[in-house]
């Protein structure tokens, strides 16, 4: 008994979770959005004085979730899916085991309305140019309708293969229609391209840069310049197989083995080892330093500015 | 007007022109150039090649068509990898919204180009599932490495000739409970996005990276520290692991040369099926030539501000 108990499968759905289509999905959904609304009206209505109270509490609240689930003692082989918790601390810990997924899944949430919140700062920043015929308004106009053009037809996409292929038919080129077809011509064929048209701009201005700005004139600079040619002619397959071999024939001959220190892959590795991890390292270290005191002072509330003034 | 001081003040656009004329001439050849793979691509190779039959890959594609010299590549290389081992993996992104759609057209791609040498043809739901977008990477990744089950609970994915069931239900994840059930996961990245995925998951799951020239310094800590089993860095990452599909690790090859040397470490073959030498291949001779015109442009700069200086009257800056 206890063996099929720990093999079966987990309830997939619970106060947090409903299988998609539903009732209670329809139902939850509709009561989060009527909740939503009147907390956002609700909200609105607060004078300004207090707003920064239920900011800081409820950033408080939401950050203390993962320093109490990280910080909590655990016993190490626990395992609350089948085990009951012995006492009241380990119990908390089980509950905090169990909060971190509605937790995480709020601020997955959270994230993509930031996603919306910049389509609508977007849209509505250029629509009013386009009405005030502001400078450069035909750039805004080309901006709204290729968003919407591109909206259309990837929803079309979208909407043609979530309910109208239930056997994964447009997985397949051989099978698309025309929505599918536009759809890749506009997000494949025009966008990427042009995205990776703008980054390849980058090669011209480093290849100007080198010539023009990348000047030998200090001790620090030779050396900079000096590991950087070691490393970009290590990233040089046909140099670094031709020297190796030069340097393994040499070996051969003299039988000295500490030539092979000299191989180019070896030197560029020991700059990597020995110069750029530790720098880069010390350098993570005192990012991960400045985080935790910019974390530290969001969650409590100490930081000035921004949505807490 | 001396010819050192004409170089330093040659036209920029002349520069340009030099480079994209010198790189697109690289892009028509395609030849297998010798070279010796960094250890870090020959580990990622190996634990690839290491991951247990029958065990599912969990890969977080972080990149779009802005990184794509490097992480298509990439990308294609590991699809390859995986198809030509019938590892069954699941896919998702957490630093993109883009990213996911990137990753299908590669995928299908690679699915095409499998089916056209007439080798298996990947199925959704049977052998992959696409898990879509996340929108925050640090709440993704820590609640994967505590329940992947919730992390991922309500997901549904096609499978031919079943209609939409959930993800659970597929052949994919019928053998996966937690994390650690995974037999490796793989982040190709074009962002910090490795950083969070190490810092949540490296005790739960072996973890692969394969990502840009400029993201992979930051990643080196984390391989020298052993909390990334193997890491294949930007262009020459993606031409390592070709070379290692194409001749394996400490493999004689008919001359009885060995083209993959690791000294002391065991023997992995070569990748037999599909293409192996591909677009690292096609792309590598380029980075050679804009490897040596860059050299060239510091060098040349330099010299000319040199040869300036020397001359009567000039100033010193």
């Amino acid at each position: 008994m206890l063996q099929f108990l720990a093999q079966a499968t987990p309830p997939e759905t619970n106060f947090w979770q409903q299988a998609p289509g539903t009732t209670g999905l329809i139902l939850g959904v509709v009561g989060a959005f009527i909740i939503g609304m009147l907390l956002f009206f609700g909200l609105s209505t607060i004078p300004t004085q207090f707003r920064r109270y239920i900011i800081v509490g409820f950033t408080f609240l939401a950050g203390l979730v993962f320093v109490l689930q990280y910080l909590w003692p655990r016993p190490i082989n626990a395992d609350f899916e089948k085990e009951l918790p012995r006492n009241a601390v380990e119990g908390f810990g089980a509950w905090l085991g169990v909060a971190i997924d509605p937790v995480a899944k709020t601020a997955n949430i959270l994230a993509a309305f930031l996603l919306g919140l910049g389509i609508f700062s977007l849209m509505r920043v250029h629509i009013n140019k386009i009405r005030r015929r502001a400078q450069d308004w035909g750039f805004s106009l080309i901006l709204i309708v290729s968003s919407v053009i591109m909206a259309i037809f990837g929803f079309w996409d979208w909407n043609m293969r979530q309910f109208n292929d239930p056997e994964a038919l447009l997985t397949s080129q051989e099978n698309w229609k025309f929505a599918n077809y536009v759809n890749d011509a506009l997000f494949d064929g025009m966008y990427q391209q042009m995205d990776a048209a703008m980054f390849s701009m980058i090669a011209f201005f480093i290849l100007s840069a080198a010539y023009r700005a990348f000047r030998i004139r200090s001790v620090e600079a030779t050396v900079m310049m000096a590991s950087a040619l070691i490393l970009m002619l290590n990233l040089m397959g046909a140099l670094t197989f031709m020297w190796s071999g030069w340097i393994n024939g040499l070996v051969e001959s003299t039988g000295n083995q500490f030539l092979t220190n000299f191989d180019l892959t070896v030197v560029a590795g020991w700059l990597r080892a020995n110069m750029q991890i530790p720098a880069i390292r010390a350098i993570e270290f005192g990012v991960g330093l400045g985080a935790l005191a910019m974390g530290l002072r969001l969650w409590l509330g100490l930081e000035k500015g921004g949505v807490s003034s | 007007m001396t010819i050192w001081e004409k170089l330093q003040a040659v036209d920029r656009r002349i520069l340009y022109l030099i480079l994209a004329v010198c790189v697109s001439a690289g892009l028509f050849i395609t030849i297998e150039i010798p070279t010796d793979p960094d250890p870090s691509s020959r580990d990622l190779y190996q634990a690839i090649m290491d991951i247990p039959e029958g065990k599912t890959v969990i890969i977080q594609s972080d990149w779009t068509n802005s990184t794509r010299g490097e992480s298509m590549g990439h990308f294609e290389n590991l699809l390859r990898l995986l198809m030509s081992r019938n590892l069954k993996f699941v896919f998702y992104s957490a630093a993109d919204p883009i990213a996911p759609q990137v990753a299908r057209t590669t995928l299908a791609r690679i699915i095409k180009e499998r089916k056209d040498e007439g080798l298996y043809e990947y199925q959704i739901g049977e052998d992959y599932i696409d898990l879509g977008y996340f929108a925050n990477a640090e709440a993704t990744n820590l609640n994967m490495g505590i329940d992947l089950r919730n992390a991922w609970s309500g997901k549904r994915t096609k499978k031919a000739g079943a209609g939409e069931i959930s993800i659970w239900e597929s052949p994919v994840l019928k053998d996966v409970r937690k994390i650690e059930d995974a037999g490796m996961m793989i982040v190709v990245t074009a962002s910090a996005s490795i950083d969070v995925a190490v810092q949540r998951l490296n005790k739960k799951v072996s973890i692969g990276a394969m990502v840009t020239g400029v993201v992979g310094p930051t990643v080196l800590p984390f391989y020298q520290a052993k909390q990334v089993n193997g890491v294949a860095v930007g262009l020459k990452g993606v031409y390592d692991l070709e070379y290692c599909m194409a001749n394996g690790v400490n493999l004689k090859d008919e001359d009885g040369n060995i083209k993959v040397l690791n000294k002391g470490g065991k023997e992995y073959p070569k990748i037999t099926e599909g293409k192996t030498l591909a677009r690292g291949s096609k792309y590598y001779g380029t980075l050679h030539i804009a490897l040596i015109l860059l050299i060239l442009a510091v060098v040349l700069g330099n010299v000319g501000m040199a040869m300036s200086r020397k001359k009567p009257g000039a100033k010193r800056s």
